[in-house]
């Protein structure tokens, strides 16, 4: 929801925050401020507001939640006088889903392009101005938080809210031909749809020859709203809007504004009734609040008398009881607040989290241990394996393709090349070979333990699987014999030179702690080059000191590794030659040439 | 093409077993691995093989390399043992290079640094499927069916609308509370799934790192300790941290744990898009439903339950600029220090 500064002062004329210390607070009570920039002259605070808080969808919101934070007036827009006529507005409601709706009927419309300010304030919302009439519809839907929608009275004399039994398809106001489905809530004229509940149609659309209009604006069953802009994957700002709990109790002020506005911008005439049709108003709830629960929750003391003043400037009435508790009635705005914790996180934001001590760590008292046993197993395994010079590796579970019928399939995952749950660690392995290969990574030998996937009869497993490769089988054999782990050497878990092992059968240590050692690790950009290089000397020298003296010559950004594979005591001579193979990465070829050349005196 | 490298394969390992002088090894090493050898040859005229084979083709040349190489070395040291006369070829002890040291996953060794940190508090850590039911990765965290908290995260279904890949690490939480009795402390290193296109900044995959205490008189001053504690292992005493208000479903109060933008350290910039503050995370006391549903009065037992992504700090800390490459094939390590 992105606000203007200029236009939230509007809202609260005494707010004394500059933009920047607004949105500072707006922050620490809960609307995150994700976006801070300057436009056209106006600061645009953009608010993430979480889906508990559909109230601060709109101006209105925002506003009340500032008005009570800073302790300031809220001024709510001027609205004229509105007299409606005896006229009935043609609009039927046989839906269960609408929970309130105001409805009239305008007439002798000047529709026209909006004025300027119209337009700019929508542009700073992202909403392109299409006229006057739809402008203002949009502007007190940001305003109020509640959409709202006009009709072209001579392409819609009649309109019926009811849900879907026997129409197939709905043409948008954007000219999109949307398939629907049964239930979907739809406004007809008994034989076309006019509208769904979050999007207008073109068959009723405004435009400006419009002189008569039946206006409305309602708040349905969200889970309707939700189901219906899912399944038709039409997502508005009204659905965003309409799909979570709103306040009935908002309606009739903020279709006032609307009316308003239209009297005043499109010299509109309201020519019908005020068809105001609220089945279940909802019941007020009560909630017994201990005055010492925020204190309680904190850590800190938070005086009692802070906490009751908070509750009433954001508009619960309070209530003492006989006991110690008190009674609290939230305002119908604020549909989160259920349960005593909602209140006891109210005064705690207002109070500000930043006052509660951040230097004093949970108690580190030990309770008994419940860690699963096969991941002290995990950490133990990883450790044997790097020490025997194994690198780790992560890689994706899921893979291309299975023949196996007991494979898992994903439904729906985006990335549909890759479907199936891995059900063995070999094929991510192969793949991570595949790559080392591409990138010439020397001698690759590594390991991953992860899960695997597999279910029977809609029922599904998975296990830790440990797969390790290693370029040379005689050492994997050798190093699995070493843990005295089984060693697999046929069938889908012993295949060349990889082996898996199922942990989950495997038995476990009580408890292991292991040791972290950090280490470096590269993100490869380019083949790895090698290149060899041969040095003769007149006596014999350690390798390990040679390669160390050499390696020290050659920038680590670049150098990958150094061997030597020959050692050679010429017969003629008896001089000592000694043939480096060295791996470079990071470079091109020709630079780590003329590095190598120089390096070992080869120009 | 293949069976070409098969009967190379063939040819070379029965020279190689026949020789019996290291000047002999020595001749077949540049035959077979020198610059103008003939591996590099068939590198060389790996263009030439049809594009639907080239992938196979290079994986078995590969395979053969590696394959020859290893039986190169084995002879080697075979006859460097059994050599007694001077001149002699000392080709190639394994002394001859530093020895290969093994890798932990950077993932790993961040894991591994806050599970430090945590077992220090008399944390235990915890366990949970990754493919998880509606229940446990929902309903139980007081998100119910079609609560629009659940836009929050985009799910990949493996049966919809009941099993899915878990698409956040309190599903465990909801698992540990359900099974084990309090008082207790847990953390949780785990993979996460969320459907979303993979690219440079974007993965489908996450790692979270997630903990939960249940205890008596638990506090909000308890939690912002420990989150304190857990931020200044990860990013150092300097690093600043502030909490603020932020709705979590399965929490009451929330809690968003922020880090002061570590590039322009709070004046704002495009990494923290003018916040001057970077999202860490999020927290908060248990909600009475969730320990509702899982057996625990919540009149006698509280709790903090607390959650990071790992991916963001592991990229920054080991300098890696495309997320992908954490579950990819080009994250190496160099075989030893030099």
């Amino acid at each position: 929801m992105k606000i203007i500064y200029s236009e939230i002062i509007k809202w609260l004329p005494d707010l004394k925050d500059d933009p920047k210390s607004l949105r500072d607070n707006l922050t620490q009570i809960g609307h995150f401020v994700s976006g801070f920039e300057e436009i056209d002259g106006e600061t645009i605070l953009d608010l993430e507001i979480r889906s508990n808080r559909a109230d601060c969808l709109g101006y209105y919101g925002v506003a009340t939640d500032l008005a009570a934070y800073y302790q300031i007036d809220l001024k709510i827009p001027q609205i004229s006088d509105l007299k409606f006529s005896d006229s009935p507005v043609p609009v039927t409601i046989n839906s269960p889903d609408v929970s309130r709706i105001q409805t009239t009927k305008i007439s002798n419309l000047k529709n026209s392009p909006s004025p300027t300010w119209l337009i700019n304030f929508l542009k700073l919302h992202d909403i392109n101005s299409i006229n006057t009439l739809v402008d203002l519809t949009n502007y007190v839907m940001l305003q109020w938080g509640i959409p709202c929608h006009a009709f072209d009275f001579k392409k819609a004399p009649q309109l019926i809210w009811e849900n879907n039994t026997k129409y197939l398809e709905f043409i948008s106001l954007d000219n999109t031909k949307i398939n629907l489905a049964p239930n979907n809530l739809l406004i007809t004229n008994s034989k076309e749809v006019i509208s769904l509940s979050f999007i207008g149609g073109q068959n009723s659309a405004i435009d400006l020859n419009t002189t008569d209009s039946i206006l409305e604006m309602a708040i349905y069953n969200r889970s309707r709203v939700r189901n219906d802009s899912r399944s038709l994957k039409t997502i508005t700002e009204a659905s965003i809007r309409l799909d979570k709990e709103l306040d009935t109790e908002t309606i009739p002020l903020a279709f006032s504004h609307l009316l308003s506005l239209l009297k005043e911008h499109c010299q509109a005439v309201i020519s019908g009734q005020l068809l105001d049709i609220y089945p279940h108003p909802p019941a007020k709830i009560t909630i017994n609040f201990n005055p010492l629960s925020p204190s309680n929750f904190a850590g800190i003391n938070i005086p009692t008398d802070f906490s009751l003043d908070v509750l009433k400037r954001l508009g619960c009435s309070v209530v003492q009881n006989p006991e110690s508790d008190l009674s609290v009635t939230p305002p119908s705005l604020r549909k989160d607040i259920l349960i005593p914790e909602d209140l006891v996180e109210e005064v705690i934001r207002f109070y500000g989290y930043y006052k509660i001590p951040t230097d004093t760590p949970i108690n580190p008292q030990k309770f008994p241990d419940i860690t699963p046993p096969i991941l002290y197993l995990i950490e133990k395994l990883k450790d044997q394996l790097t020490a025997l010079g194994y690198d780790e590796i992560r890689s994706w579970p899921l893979v291309k393709t299975s023949q196996d019928k007991n494979a898992v399939y994903t439904q729906n995952s985006i990335n549909s090349d890759y479907p199936v749950l891995r059900q063995s660690i070999i094929q991510s392995l192969k793949s991570q070979l595949d790559q080392y290969l591409r990138y010439k990574l020397p001698e690759p030998q590594f390991f991953e333990i992860g899960k695997i996937f597999s279910q029977i009869n809609g029922q599904y497993t998975e296990k830790y699987a440990l797969g390790i490769y290693n370029h040379n089988p005689q050492k994997l054999e050798s190093d699995i014999e070493s843990l005295k782990l089984p060693l697999v050497k046929e069938g889908p878990r012993g295949v060349d030179n990889f082996s898996e092992i199922i942990l989950d059968d495997l038995p476990k240590p009580d408890i292991y702690i292991p040791k972290n050692s950090p280490s470096q690790a590269i993100e490869l950009t380019s083949q790895i080059i090698n290149l060899d290089a041969n040095i003769t000397l007149d006596h014999p020298q350690d390798p390990r000191e040679l390669i160390k003296q050499y390696s020290a010559l050659i920038d680590p950004q670049i150098l990958w590794s150094m061997q030597i594979t020959d050692i050679y005591q010429q017969p003629n001579t008896k001089d000592y030659r000694y043939t480096f193979r060295v791996y470079y990465y990071n470079t091109d070829d020709k630079t780590a040439k003329k590095i190598h050349l120089k390096t070992f005196n080869l120009d | 093409m293949n069976q070409d490298l098969d009967q190379i394969k063939i040819q070379y390992q029965h020279k190689i077993e026949n020789i019996e002088s290291t000047q002999e090894l020595e001749k077949i090493r540049i035959r077979l691995f020198g610059r103008n050898g003939l591996i590099n040859d068939l590198f060389k005229n790996i263009k030439d093989i049809a594009p639907a084979d080239r992938k196979q083709y290079g994986h078995n040349l590969n395979q053969l390399k590696s394959e020859l190489e290893s039986l190169f070395d084995q002879k080697s040291k075979s006859l460097s043992v059994n050599s007694t006369s001077i001149p002699k070829i000392n080709i190639y002890s394994p002394n001859n290079t530093l020895p290969k040291v093994g890798h932990l996953h950077p993932i790993t060794q961040t894991e591994r640094l806050l599970n430090e940190v945590f077992q220090k508090l008399g944390f235990s850590l915890y366990d949970g499927p990754e493919i998880e039911n509606d229940e446990y990765c929902f309903q139980r965290l007081n998100v119910p069916l079609d609560h629009p908290a659940r836009e929050m995260q985009d799910t990949i279904y493996i049966k919809e609308p009941e099993y899915l890949l878990r698409t956040q690490g309190s599903s465990i939480e909801a698992r540990l509370l359900s099974q084990e009795k309090p008082p207790f402390k847990a953390a949780f290193p785990g993979r996460v799934y969320r459907n979303e296109k993979v690219n440079k900044s974007n993965h489908f995959i996450f790692h979270h790192y997630q903990g939960v205490v249940v205890d008596k008189n638990i506090t909000l001053k308890d939690l912002f300790g420990t989150i304190n504690l857990l931020f200044k292992t990860l990013y150092g005493p300097n690093v600043v941290i502030r909490f603020r208000n932020k709705y979590y479903p399965e929490v009451e109060p929330g809690v968003g744990p922020d880090m002061q933008c570590f590039s322009c350290h709070g004046t704002g910039c495009s990494i923290c898009k003018g916040a001057g503050w970077i999202e860490m995370g999020g927290a908060g006391i248990i909600h009475p439903h969730v320990l509702k549903m899982a057996g625990i009065d919540p009149k006698i037992w509280q709790g903090f339950a607390f959650g990071l992504g790992l991916d963001r700090w592991v990229m920054a800390k080991y300098n890696i600029k495309d997320i992908r490459t954490l579950l990819g094939g080009n994250l190496a390590y160099k075989p030893n220090e030099l």
